[in-house]
């Protein structure tokens, strides 16, 4: 009776190991396809989602580049939010550095 | 001659090419700098400068820069013998592909990432860039032409692939939108797509889907109306967000891609299927000569100007460390002769696989070069499917198998070909201040495919044989800017060029060769079409390609001049990006 107990555990104990094995080894599989295949079009996704944000901090900051905002006082709560990342944003548009030395870089 | 002794021996070729000649263009010619702090470093940004792995670099590199070009190339040019198209395969791999693949990263790599036209530009004169953009277009406009006539002409010879490819476009969104909404791994959705796309081949074998009808009801030829159907398609396609649809079928294709050139390496090794065509052919007298043709009717799977588009343009961002940039570039570029081995392989061997009068089947495809180019799609598919068979595949579904791979890749490349070609034709139209062109998306998509619509429409089987070496010489021409930029810079840094100018002086020659040839025969043509449209559009490619000659000297004279000058004066070398330490190299 002990004897069958102890095989059934043991049977048991294996599958649970093989079940473990292959849900480690699906992950791994998972991250390789993932880096692969689907990383692009993941930095597509992105690069959209940046795209639209690059022309959101445009307009927000119409005024800092010299063209008149009529909706200048609505979005003004907005700026702290499109200035967090605006170093990232003048390279992208191709200026290594934004104004006057020390205002940004 | 058993297929497998060939794989065998041109791979160990490879593998001794990157082992050897790599190594030397990394030590010698290319001098990478392992501490080099790369773009995808300085510039990192988690979108477009991401330092990556290299076995993952590699993988996307290799995944962006074949196609159906490698394939469709080498199955019209064995019609000179399996011989003359396998050597330039394996030498232009190893010593001008893999030269040109890998250098146009690290020029790239030195200049902040940037793209092959702006390193024109920055490396030989403003000039360049806008020879570039012409060569460009030109190449864009004959690969939409090419690769509609390809798209039609496999959905004419099989029906039943056509369910499968519709099937991929609803299937491509529906992956990318459930990966997307449901923030889950893409594996187990990507394989469910590929697996009900292979399911509906066994579907498409029994609901064909034809034209005939409506080609019939207009009194067209049913590759008429498929063209006029991918067009339609391409017109809609390439408006779409690249993440809608073009992503995520691209990485559909390139599953079947890999699937592809699996089957038809096990199927080689499996079958031991023996080499059916002569090693050189005695073609008709009528034949276009091999030399210097050749070396335009293979350019993908030998050297490709496509590739340092794809190098300089996105690989180059995600280079961990430059001595990576062996590795990716000259192994991207042996990827790509493979798929052209297998090309040749599949169409001189698996076509004839199961034939009981091998030799005579074989000269029946390649006849006279109307029959090979016009057959070589058909002749590929066959291949493949011969080697299929050899796993146990039923040869007709193996054949609707790889008409599915060639027409998905062939789809894709036309999806972003458009693309490119629109945003060239909104260039130009801002250059010359033409607004409603620059900043209508409707009007500049319709202009872009004008061109490549009529080459395609054009009577006379024109896209095999005559249109698809004009693609050549655009794409050869391309190679040859790139390595004429490569060339300049090794130059400039006092390095050895001479294995940059061999393949670049090559290249250029055989081209420019064919060009005058292909002239000659279209200003002499009896047919009006010839003369008014294809001759001026040969001209126009071969006033670039002296154009490139000239610009080319130039700047390799200033640039020798500058170094002699330098050397002269006893002056350090200096670099246009200067290798500098990065701190946080330990840390990561």
């Amino acid at each position: 009776m002990n004897a069958d107990a102890a095989r059934s555990r043991s049977r048991k104990q294996v599958a649970a190991r093989a079940r473990a094995s292959f849900t480690r080894a699906w992950r791994k599989a998972e991250q390789a396809f993932d880096a692969v295949f689907a990383a692009r079009w993941g930095s597509a996704l992105r690069r959209d989602a940046r795209d639209q944000s690059d022309t959101l901090r445009a307009l927000v900051l119409l005024e800092s580049l010299g063209v008149d905002n009529p909706v200048g006082y609505e979005t003004l709560e907005l700026i702290p939010y499109v200035v967090a990342d605006i170093h990232d944003w003048h390279r992208r548009m191709g200026h290594e550095e934004l104004g006057e030395p020390g205002v940004c870089c | 001659m058993p297929a497998v002794i060939v794989l065998l021996a041109v791979l160990a070729v490879f593998a001794l090419g990157y082992r050897y000649y790599s190594a030397y263009l990394a030590r010698s010619v290319y001098a990478l700098d392992p501490s080099y702090v790369t773009p995808a470093h300085r510039y990192s940004d988690g979108i477009d400068f991401v330092p990556t792995n290299k076995h993952i670099v590699f993988a996307h590199h290799f995944i962006s820069v074949a196609g159906a070009a490698p394939i469709v190339g080498p199955a019209i040019a064995v019609f000179w013998g399996w011989l003359p198209a396998l050597l330039w395969v394996v030498l232009g791999t190893v010593f001008a592909a893999g030269a040109h693949d890998f250098g146009a990263l690290v020029v790239s790599v030195r200049h902040k990432g940037r793209s092959v036209g702006t390193l024109a530009k920055d490396v030989i004169s403003s000039r360049a860039r806008t020879l570039f953009l012409l060569i460009i277009y030109f190449l864009v406009t004959l690969v939409n032409a090419v690769f509609a006539v390809v798209i039609a002409t496999l959905f004419v010879n099989n029906p039943a692939a056509v369910l499968p490819v519709l099937l991929t476009i609803p299937l491509a969104i529906g992956v990318g939108q459930y990966i997307y909404r449901k923030r889950t791994a893409a594996l187990l959705p990507s394989v469910i797509a590929l697996l009900v796309v292979y399911a509906s081949i066994w579907l498409g074998r029994h609901v064909p889907v034809t034209v005939d009808p409506i080609a019939s009801a207009f009194g067209l030829e049913p590759l008429t109306v498929w063209i006029v159907l991918v067009f339609a398609y391409t017109f809609f396609a390439s408006r779409l967000p690249v993440w809608v649809l073009l992503q995520p079928r691209d990485y559909i294709n390139q599953q079947q891609m890999l699937l592809a050139l699996a089957v038809i390496v096990v199927g080689v090794v499996i079958g031991m299927n023996t080499i059916a065509a002569p090693a050189v052919t005695e073609v008709p007298a009528d034949s276009p000569p091999w030399f210097p043709l050749l070396f335009i009717t293979i350019a993908c799977g030998a050297i490709s100007g496509f590739h340092s588009l794809v190098s300089s343009g996105t690989t180059a961002k995600q280079l961990d460390k430059e001595s990576d940039a062996r590795y990716v570039g000259y192994l991207g570029a042996v990827g790509e002769g493979t798929l052209a081995l297998c090309s040749i392989l599949a169409c001189t061997a698996g076509v004839v696989a199961l034939s009981a009068t091998p030799g005579s089947d074989w000269q029946a495809r390649y006849a006279d070069w109307q029959t090979a180019s016009d057959g070589a799609l058909d002749t590929f598919t066959r291949g493949v499917a011969g080697f299929a068979e050899n796993l146990g595949v039923p040869l007709a579904t193996g054949t609707v198998f790889a008409a599915v791979v060639v027409i998905s890749f062939a789809a894709t490349s036309l999806d972003t070909a458009v693309r490119l070609q629109r945003y060239i034709v909104q260039e130009i139209a801002e250059i010359v201040g033409f607004r409603p062109l620059a900043r209508n998306l409707t009007l500049a998509t319709a202009v872009a495919l004008s061109l490549p619509i009529v080459l395609a429409l054009l009577p006379g089987n024109f896209a095999f044989g005559t249109l698809w070496q004009l693609f050549g010489t655009t794409n050869q021409l391309t190679a040859g800017l790139a390595l004429a930029v490569i060339a300049v810079w090794v130059t400039k840094r006092r390095r050895n060029p001479v294995v940059i100018l061999v393949p670049l002086v090559f290249l250029v020659a055989m081209t420019s060769w064919a060009l005058v040839i292909q002239l000659v025969e279209f200003a002499t043509h009896e047919d009006p079409l010839q003369v008014f449209l294809l001759a001026p559009l040969d001209a126009i490619i071969f006033v670039l390609a002296i154009w490139l000659i000239v610009e080319a000297a130039v700047a390799l004279r200033a640039a020798w001049a500058g170094r002699t000058s330098a050397v002269e004066h006893g002056e350090e070398l200096t670099e246009v990006e200067a290798p500098a330490a990065d701190p946080d190299r330990d840390e990561r």
